[in-house]
């Protein structure tokens, strides 16, 4: 018997919104106790759009654009998931009618929030069972190729919840302000699934980063995805595990990045979707956006530590682990 | 400097004394064994970067890399060819260190180069060529050294493999310090030469070949 749970997803905003994301890159929810991944358990997994445009925007701009967003996680080389387009309708995103559908919605009162993922999952296996993504029209919207100054680009936005819509948690792999009216800035990212989208006009999330495929790669690994490796290891800081410290993986020879968190009470980490090869290993306090962007609001995150580098040249072998590491981390 | 364990295999090179040379062709096959260091070899710069809002990058950290300079042992077997010349092969075992210096990082993080212990090991093969002129010194004999091979390098923990190729060229000398037969052995020697090495694949972050200077020094026998 199926007891839906809803959960809900703000992402690709001005300000970071709270995400129940208990594992890096990875949705999980807890079921009887145990931790479980919530993805996708079929593929092609099928969307449907509406068939409701905003200014500038058509309907069929909308399909399009979604469209493309959709063919650049398709076209993962490590991922096997597909999706499918099952057609337009009238049906608004947000209905629990087992059908996803992606479309927009006027919300002025979620005045940070560009975009919206709402997953349906089986309770009993954290299997999805539907997701739809309201894009909100109360900000103005564009599809021009270039960008348009002053209007949010549908096709990055849309990458970003397509991302969450495959069960991709956030991101941390990206440098933020704080604005002085509240919230913050991105300066930089290196993932669409940054929490925290680029400025309006800005096209630059349209393409997928190492980290983001990493991530759908692990949720849907192909066969070569058996190729990848992975690193592991223990933060501690006074000697102590250290929950919540964002750890990234910069490959020396690619000069690709990609990000993992300590996400239990021993302080370790595990990052797959390596490249084999060498690696540098950097730890930083989870800073750069809400806490709860990240992690639930039950979690004791420790961002009183200074950015740390390991010492030693991380090996990650074809296929296989670099054997745990130790990062010792010291107070701010 | 630490020196590796195992001895290299090895062989190479022989030579003989330049007055030797001179009134007789000598014995036809060499073998000796000795120590060599390689110099260091930058492999590469590599920056992490993040993605601006318009498409630009943003530096998070730099990073520089080099393969340490590094001693270890070699070995050669050559066989005479003809007066002046002499076919060698040769293989040898190093244990560089990579660096990777850490530096320039956007939250201030301490530089740091984080490392680890390479175990090189390199087959080939070439040519010593007895100059000629050698008249300026009735002991030594002075050679020049072409040759190339097969480079193998074993990251730590033994869970990752690179291989390339070298080349090298160069020059050096020798002398006989014992000569005439004692036992099976017809003279023995030392060698000493220093070379330019050429590196092709390998560990090399941009992919670019890697040049660096090499020098060694070994005892040889003649039989």
């Amino acid at each position: 018997m199926r007891r839906p749970l809803a959960l809900i997803v703000a992402a690709a905003l001005v300000l970071g919104q709270s995400s129940p994301a208990l594992a890096y890159l990875k949705f999980g929810v807890s079921i009887r106790g145990r931790q479980v991944t919530v993805k996708w358990s079929q593929t092609p997994v099928r969307y449907s759009v509406s068939n409701t445009g905003v200014p500038g925007v058509t309907a069929a701009d909308f399909q399009d654009a979604v469209g493309r967003a959709f063919a650049s996680w398709q076209a993962v080389p490590t991922a096997s998931i597909a999706y499918q387009l099952a057609g337009v309708t009238s049906a608004s995103p947000g209905s629990d009618d087992g059908v996803s559908v992606l479309g927009f919605r006027s919300r002025p009162d979620l005045d940070r929030v560009l975009a919206s993922t709402n997953f349906l999952i089986d309770s009993s296996t954290g299997a999805l069972v539907e997701s739809d993504i309201f894009f909100n029209s109360a900000f103005p919207w564009s599809v021009a190729s270039a960008g348009e100054a002053g209007k949010f680009d549908l096709e990055s936005i849309a990458l970003h919840e397509i991302g969450h819509f495959s069960g991709l948690g956030h991101s941390a792999l990206g440098e933020t302000e704080l604005r002085t009216t509240g919230g913050r800035r991105v300066l930089s990212a290196e993932a669409v699934m940054c929490p925290i989208a680029f400025t309006s006009g800005s096209i630059a999330s349209r393409t997928l980063k190492a980290d983001d495929i990493a991530g759908v790669s692990d949720l849907y690994p192909d066969a070569d995805f058996g190729t990848e490796g992975s690193v592991s290891g223990r933060v501690t800081k006074d000697g102590q595990p250290l929950f919540g410290a964002h750890v990234v993986a910069f490959n020396a020879a690619t000069g690709q990045m990609v990000g993992g968190f300590t996400l239990n009470a021993q302080g370790q980490f595990s990052i797959g979707g390596l490249s084999p090869g060498l690696h540098v290993v950097r730890v930083e306090p989870l800073d750069d956006a809400e806490l709860d962007s990240f992690f639930d609001g039950t979690r004791v995150v420790d961002i009183d530590f200074r950015v740390t580098f390991f010492d030693r040249v991380v090996v990650v072998p074809k296929g296989g682990d670099s054997g745990e590491i130790a990062v010792k981390v010291v107070r701010k | 400097m630490r020196w590796v364990g195992g001895l290299a295999l090895v062989l190479c090179a022989v030579s003989s004394s330049a007055a030797a040379q001179a009134t007789n062709p000598g014995p036809r096959f060499n073998a000796g064994v000795g120590v060599l260091w390689n110099g260091r070899q930058p492999v590469g710069d590599k920056a992490a970067t993040e993605t601006t809002a318009t498409g630009g990058t943003s530096t998070l950290f730099n990073t520089s890399s080099d393969l340490a300079g590094a001693a270890g042992v070699a070995g050669r077997i050559g066989v005479r060819l003809t007066r002046s010349l002499v076919a060698e092969v040769e293989a040898a075992y190093l244990k560089p260190q990579l660096r990777i210096a850490i530096s320039g990082d956007s939250e201030s993080a301490a530089a740091v180069t984080a490392a680890e212990t390479i175990q090189q090991f390199t087959v080939g093969g070439g040519v010593l060529w007895y100059l000629p002129g050698r008249e300026w010194s009735p002991r030594f004999a002075p050679f020049a050294t072409a040759g190339g091979g097969y480079l193998r390098q074993l990251h730590e923990q033994n869970t990752l493999l690179e291989t390339g190729r070298y080349y090298q060229f160069g020059g050096g000398v020798s002398t006989l310090l014992v000569a005439g037969r004692h036992f099976h052995l017809a003279g023995v020697g030392v060698r000493a030469d220093v070379r330019a090495l050429i590196r092709s694949k390998g560990v090399a972050f941009d992919g670019g070949s890697k040049a660096s200077p090499a020098a060694g020094a070994s005892v040889f026998v003649r039989f």
